[in-house]
């Protein structure tokens, strides 16, 4: 499968579209060859139309999309062929799976003989082949998504768009698709650009992500750039950065520090003046002794038991909010009231600019 | 009130209703009946009959044609000033059916549009074409409202993947929306071809009451009334109703609720 696909970058420049209240707005954007993509971002912050104007549903208010050197922009959806996964998998419900996935090649008028081959190798990659007879309603959820990727795949995309494929699904049949997503990619090279609101889904499939929010491209870089590295408040909070502040940067001895509370943190960065900080909650140490480097005393208010971990709400001056896993709270035993310190590397501090 | 006596207050009412539909209906029927052998043997009642037919099937035919690319274009489209357009097209549903025709008569019989087409041969005022025309305007709008409906129920997002799949828009609608409304359609249909085959006001205004020459069923049956044959009258208004119950319960057999499958109904 693999050889036969594009290797040319799809680009968006300056994109623009409004639709209703919601606009898209001014998007510049490159998605590599073979790369998975993951934007991500809250409901409503423009994830689907983007992915319909990718696919060439909507004609644009402004800008152009471009697939290698051809400008795809004026291209009806037809005529692109990117694939589509709906986040209800938008399956044919008058069609028998078989017809489902077939439906694509039989609008290409192939021989009989070269869709039934392509029908064989589709299925066995995605171990479907025994409800080939069974008709949309009667497939759970999983099933269902397995064939709305068969019936994309089957096309040899030049590019598959997910739509939050995996949020309808329970945590198990999730994890099990989520897994089954990277392989596919991994087996077919194509790009991938999936849409989530789940920051755990990208950091676990992305080469790379893009936070989108009411329209606007907020930041594209690594996955480990945009998790420890926000470069605005809102992909910090999006990120599950859940301490975020603000703070004049202060020189001393040629160290920088930010306060939090009354307290002062050393920082690296090279800015200067007023910025944002962020830290992620689970580079937050609790501990019950003072330790070296920058260290906050403070007082437990709450903790929330999530399984192998807890969330600690903190008041150090500030509400710092801390994740502790299990083996860690033995030695710390946490109680509302409880008085602790919390430890921050200088690295772990992500500075941005206001 | 009570659940008991909710439901026995339900049943009651659901109970006259039907009883008061099947006196009205079943005393046409007991009294038609006898008379439609002989009837059916007169050249004027099954002139009638004829005419009724064809001109319900063609004005159902071209209702289908021309509703179904404005009910599209109002399910899909958002175009400016498409909610006045879609209550301006609701226009003749609203209207008496004889305030229909006599829009009709004024257009096609006093107007130089009128005038241009009758001096091309399309001449509507008194002849065949007109009572299609009359039940054509009439039931238009019902159609229209009956498969915009069906549409809008049918996910826009079936029609983006078919087009991600290779196919046109026109395809799209082919393959993958017209099979989903399918029963919506023929719901549709029936529902226009029984009220075509019973329209009176707009035909009478439009087409005359011309026997053997515009004389419709209902047409026929005012004409009887109006001249005091009884024996005629009953058994045209007893064909009407066997007719109406026959396709009902052909549909019903082919899967078809009427007003159970119909949204917008």
């Amino acid at each position: 499968m693999k050889e036969r696909l594009s290797g040319r970058s799809l680009r968006l420049y300056r994109i623009t579209k409004k639709i209703g209240e919601f606009q898209l707005r001014n998007i510049s954007l490159e998605f590599f060859p073979g790369e998975y993509f993951v934007i991500l971002g809250p409901t409503g912050a423009g994830k689907t139309v983007l992915l319909e104007v990718i696919a060439g549903m909507h004609t644009l208010d402004a800008g152009e999309i471009w697939l290698g050197g051809e400008n795809i922009t004026f291209w009806p959806p037809e005529e692109r062929l990117f694939g589509f996964v709906y986040q209800d998998y938008a399956l044919f419900p008058h069609l028998s799976v078989r017809e489902n996935i077939i439906f694509g090649l039989k609008n290409k008028g192939l021989p009989l003989a070269a869709i039934v081959q392509e029908l064989n190798a589709v299925t066995a990659m995605l171990g479907i082949a025994h409800f080939l007879e069974r008709f949309p309603y009667t497939l759970s959820g999983g099933e269902q998504q397995r064939v709305a990727l068969a019936r994309a795949l089957i096309m040899k995309p030049r590019v598959l768009l997910l739509d939050e494929p995996l949020s309808a699904l329970d945590p198990c049949t999730k994890e099990t698709l989520q897994q089954e997503l990277k392989r596919l990619h991994q087996l077919t090279g194509t790009l991938y650009i999936h849409v989530t609101h789940d920051f755990e889904e990208a950091f676990f499939l992305a080469d790379r992500v893009g936070v989108i929010d009411q329209g606007r491209l907020l930041q594209v870089g690594s996955t480990v750039e945009v998790f420890s590295r926000p470069r605005t408040a809102a992909v910090a909070r999006f990120v599950g950065a859940e301490n975020i502040y603000q703070s004049e940067i202060i020189l001393r001895d040629g160290r920088k520090y930010v306060t939090l509370g009354e307290a002062l943190l050393q920082v690296e960065t090279d800015l200067t003046g007023r910025a944002g900080f962020s830290i992620r909650p689970e580079h937050i140490q609790v501990n019950s002794l003072r330790q070296p480097g920058n260290c906050l005393p403070g007082k437990v208010v709450s903790v929330y038991p999530k399984g192998f971990y807890a969330k600690v709400i903190i008041d150090a001056g500030e509400r710092l909010v801390a994740i502790i896993v299990a083996r860690e709270n033995n030695f710390c035993p946490l109680f509302p009231g409880s008085l602790v310190y919390c430890s921050i590397a200088a690295g772990v501090i992500n500075v941005f600019p206001l | 009130m009570g659940s008991r006596l909710f439901k026995t207050f339900n049943v009651l009412v659901t109970s006259l209703v039907l009883l008061f539909i099947l006196a009205a209906v079943g005393t046409v029927l007991v009294r038609g009946i006898p008379y439609m052998p002989a009837s059916l043997k007169a050249p004027e009642l099954v002139f009638a009959i004829r005419l009724s037919l064809l001109t319900s099937i063609v004005s159902t035919a071209a209702c289908l044609l021309a509703a179904m690319p404005v009910a599209y274009t109002l399910a899909r489209y958002n175009l400016p000033g498409q909610g006045i357009a879609a209550n301006l097209l609701r226009i003749p549903l609203t209207l008496p059916p004889v305030v229909s025709g006599v829009c009709l008569l004024l257009l096609f019989g006093t107007t130089t549009f009128g005038e241009t087409l009758a001096r091309m041969g399309l001449r509507f005022v008194f002849t065949v074409p007109g009572i299609i025309l009359a039940q054509f305007f009439v039931n238009l709008p019902a159609l229209i409202t009956v498969l915009k409906a069906a549409i809008e129920a049918v996910d826009i997002r079936l029609e983006y993947v078919a087009r991600t799949l290779g196919c046109t828009p026109v395809r799209a609608f082919f393959k993958v929306t017209l099979p989903l409304i399918r029963n919506n359609i023929l719901a549709g249909l029936i529902l226009t071809w029984g009220k075509a085959l019973g329209e009176f006001g707009a035909v009478l205004m439009l087409a005359g009451a011309t026997r053997f020459k515009t004389e419709t069923l209902p047409i026929s049956l005012y004409l009887n009334m109006a001249t005091g044959d009884m024996e005629a009258l009953m058994a045209s208004a007893a064909i009407m109703i066997l007719i109406a119950v026959i396709s009902l319960a052909v549909f019903e057999r082919a899967g078809v609720k009427l007003y159970e499958r119909v949204p917008g109904l």
